[in-house]
């Protein structure tokens, strides 16, 4: 039996040993980092306690970015999700042309994000891009897209709308193409119309399909860094400044390699347990109770 | 409820050098208002395929459908008025039971109060008057499949109730009280009932009438009763009855028919030539062991005995090699014995090119 014990951990090890270097050393480092002054002026792993996180506790600004996150993540996934799921459904039953239409709804998942960036960045350009000559054509006269802190965020939305919707619509599409035939065609029998079948049959059975398109894209969209940094650089201003950048900032151009570890381990901390919290919620809301 | 007319139907999925490769053929059926039928045949014979033509699942490339005189062969699912159970229970999960049973009124825009009284009246028949508030997605299987066939009979404009083996799912002890409580319900209202199955037991219990399905056409439509004394083809020797119906090589000399060399019985048909091939039928429960050898027995070697409980299943081989089957209540004999069997000659059929002869 003990051998057998010995042989088992022998075959695991080469797993456990990958497991470590991958994912449990730079984590463990980091924290180790966190507790250090590490910066431009004294590199190195000095012990200064807990005096990065005191700092965090009053760092308005970091906090701001945060719920600034908060508010961007949820809006676009929110959006993504409708949206996607509106793609799906209406090419779920699309015989002509199937292939080439749901390649060309995949294209803005596959492009370059600081490409795709940039070009919005020239369409949302204030004298030079096209969404301000087709805002006077409409009489909207001049937006400040990118100068304004409201426009800015909307900016910053609709980029990653574009370019995640067509992952929730591949993943909902898939869902909707794996759904049984029969409680549709119970319902067609029942007399259920297009909108009693859909809250009835088609949303309910994809709530554990919903919930786990949603989960991923939360924790992807918590991750926002490159369309923030070519679009608006955070600006104007901080108005745009999500936690990544943020930590970007105090990590890559000021060189707080200690106070930026500081705010990775909070903020990843923080995500954890929100996305615990949310994922949670929606199981119990979409799936349990079944809508 | 109402009569259902099959006339000229016939579906080809795809065609082979132009020809419509039929999965079921043109066919004329007619099932009558109240009453029960089953649609028996093995896998792929094209039972489902007509059962969803019924339906409106599918439209026939062939033929019309009429429902009480009505053409409704080019109707859609929602307006034919059926109610149909498929093989796995649908039921809306999240619904309570009384929901699900009220949905189709509902979508038919009736008042409340009367929603509530159809609702409860259909809830004491299939006796789920007691879960009416506990949520569909919490029960049993039978007990889904209960609701999926009450929301067929809550509605008072059904025509027919369409089942599409509703009991694979369902456990065997379960299987037996839910397809008692189908056939007393369906008796006691009176409803045209089709009920689509591969298992002979459930089709010979439940219906007055069953369809034996082959290769996409039916080969014959008649009582439990006749399909296990008078099979009009080898297929439905073969498919009813367990175990099946023994078939062995026989002569024509003179309208008598022999079976090596021994005579079984006469042919009432004529037009049968000597020495055709013809095939003998018999039921493994007309084979008897007999204590000595008379001229209308013949001799044979026990290869197998299967004890059931209350019978067993004998394998007998004949001199020529053929194997025959017969069913014993007792005094079953030990393999490797021999004995003198004999058949009962008012049971024993004729089949000459799979066809049934007199």
């Amino acid at each position: 039996m003990q051998g057998l014990t010995r042989y088992k951990l022998l075959f695991l090890l080469p797993g456990l040993l990958i497991l470590l270097g991958i994912i449990l050393f730079p984590l463990i480092f980091t924290i180790r980092v966190s507790f250090s002054g590490w910066d431009a002026i004294r590199p190195g792993l000095d012990w200064i306690g807990g005096t990065n996180y005191g700092r965090l506790f009053v760092d308005g600004r970091f906090w701001q970015s945060l719920s600034r996150l908060g508010a961007i993540a949820l809006t676009s996934v929110m959006f993504e999700y409708l949206f996607g799921f509106g793609l799906a459904l209406l090419v779920w039953h699309q015989v002509r042309f199937r292939r080439i239409t749901r390649v060309l709804f995949l294209i803005p998942m596959m492009t370059t994000p600081v490409v795709m960036a940039v070009i919005w960045r020239t369409i949302f350009h204030e004298s030079l891009g096209p969404a301000n000559d087709i805002a006077g054509m409409l009489g909207l006269g001049t937006i400040p897209w990118l100068t304004h802190s409201v426009w800015a965020t909307v900016v910053v939305i609709l980029v990653d709308v574009w370019q995640w919707t067509p992952f929730m619509f591949l993943l909902l599409l898939a869902g909707l193409l794996s759904l049984p035939k029969e409680p549709f065609l119970a319902a067609a029998i029942d007399g259920a119309g297009p909108i009693r079948t859909f809250f009835n049959v088609t949303f309910p059975a994809m709530a554990p399909i919903s919930v786990g398109a949603l989960i991923i894209r939360l924790i992807e969209a918590s991750k926002i860094m490159e369309t923030v940094y070519v679009i608006t650089s955070g600006g104007p201003g901080t108005s745009t400044e999500t936690s990544s950048y943020y930590i970007f900032i105090r990590g890559l151009r000021d060189f707080q390699i200690g106070y930026a570890a500081a705010l990775s381990v909070t903020y990843l901390v923080i995500m954890i347990v929100l996305l615990t919290i949310i994922a949670k919620i929606l199981t119990n809301t979409l799936v349990k109770s079944g809508v | 409820m109402a009569k259902i007319e099959l006339k000229g139907v016939g579906h080809a999925y795809n065609s082979i050098n132009g020809e419509p490769n039929y999965a079921l053929h043109p066919l004329d059926l007619t099932w009558k208002d109240g009453g029960t039928y089953a649609l028996l045949g093995p896998s792929g014979c094209g039972k489902s395929t007509m059962l969803n033509i019924v339906s409106g699942i599918l439209t026939p490339s062939k033929g019309q459908i009429l429902v009480d005189g009505r053409d409704v062969t080019q109707l859609g699912i929602t307006k034919r008025n059926i109610a149909q159970v498929f093989q796995f229970p649908v039921v809306y999960p999240a619904k309570t039971v009384y929901e699900n049973l009220a949905f189709p009124l509902r979508c038919a825009g009736m008042e409340r109060s009367k929603i509530d009284k159809r609702v409860i009246e259909v809830a004491e028949l299939l006796n789920l008057d007691g879960i009416l508030q506990s949520r569909a997605r919490r029960l049993t299987p039978d007990l889904k499949q209960l609701i999926s066939l009450g929301r067929g009979l809550v509605r008072d404009d059904v025509a027919v109730i369409l089942m599409d083996e509703p009991l694979t799912v369902i456990d065997p002890q379960l299987k037996f009280s839910l397809r008692r409580k189908l056939r007393d319900i369906s008796a006691r209202h009176g409803h045209t009932l089709v009920y689509v199955t591969h298992d002979q037991n459930e089709a010979m219990t439940l219906a007055e009438q069953v369809v034996v399905m082959d290769n996409g056409r039916v080969v014959q439509m008649g009582t439990p009763q006749e399909l296990f004394e008078d099979p009009m083809h080898e297929h439905v020797g073969y498919f009813i009855g367990s175990p099946s119906m023994n078939f062995l090589n026989g002569k024509v000399t003179g309208g008598v028919v022999s079976v090596m060399d021994l005579p079984v019985g006469s042919l009432k048909q004529a037009g049968i030539a000597d020495g055709e091939g013809i095939k003998v039928g018999i039921r493994p429960e007309f084979v008897h062991i007999q204590k000595s050898e008379t001229k209308a027995s013949c001799f044979a070697k026990v290869v197998d005995v299967q004890d059931l409980g209350n019978n067993a299943i004998v394998s007998v081989k004949l001199v020529d090699e053929t194997n025959i089957k017969l069913k014993l209540r007792e005094n079953a004999p030990s393999i490797g014995s021999t004995c003198f069997i004999g058949f009962e000659p008012p049971m024993v059929r004729y089949f000459v090119d799979g066809v049934a002869v007199q």
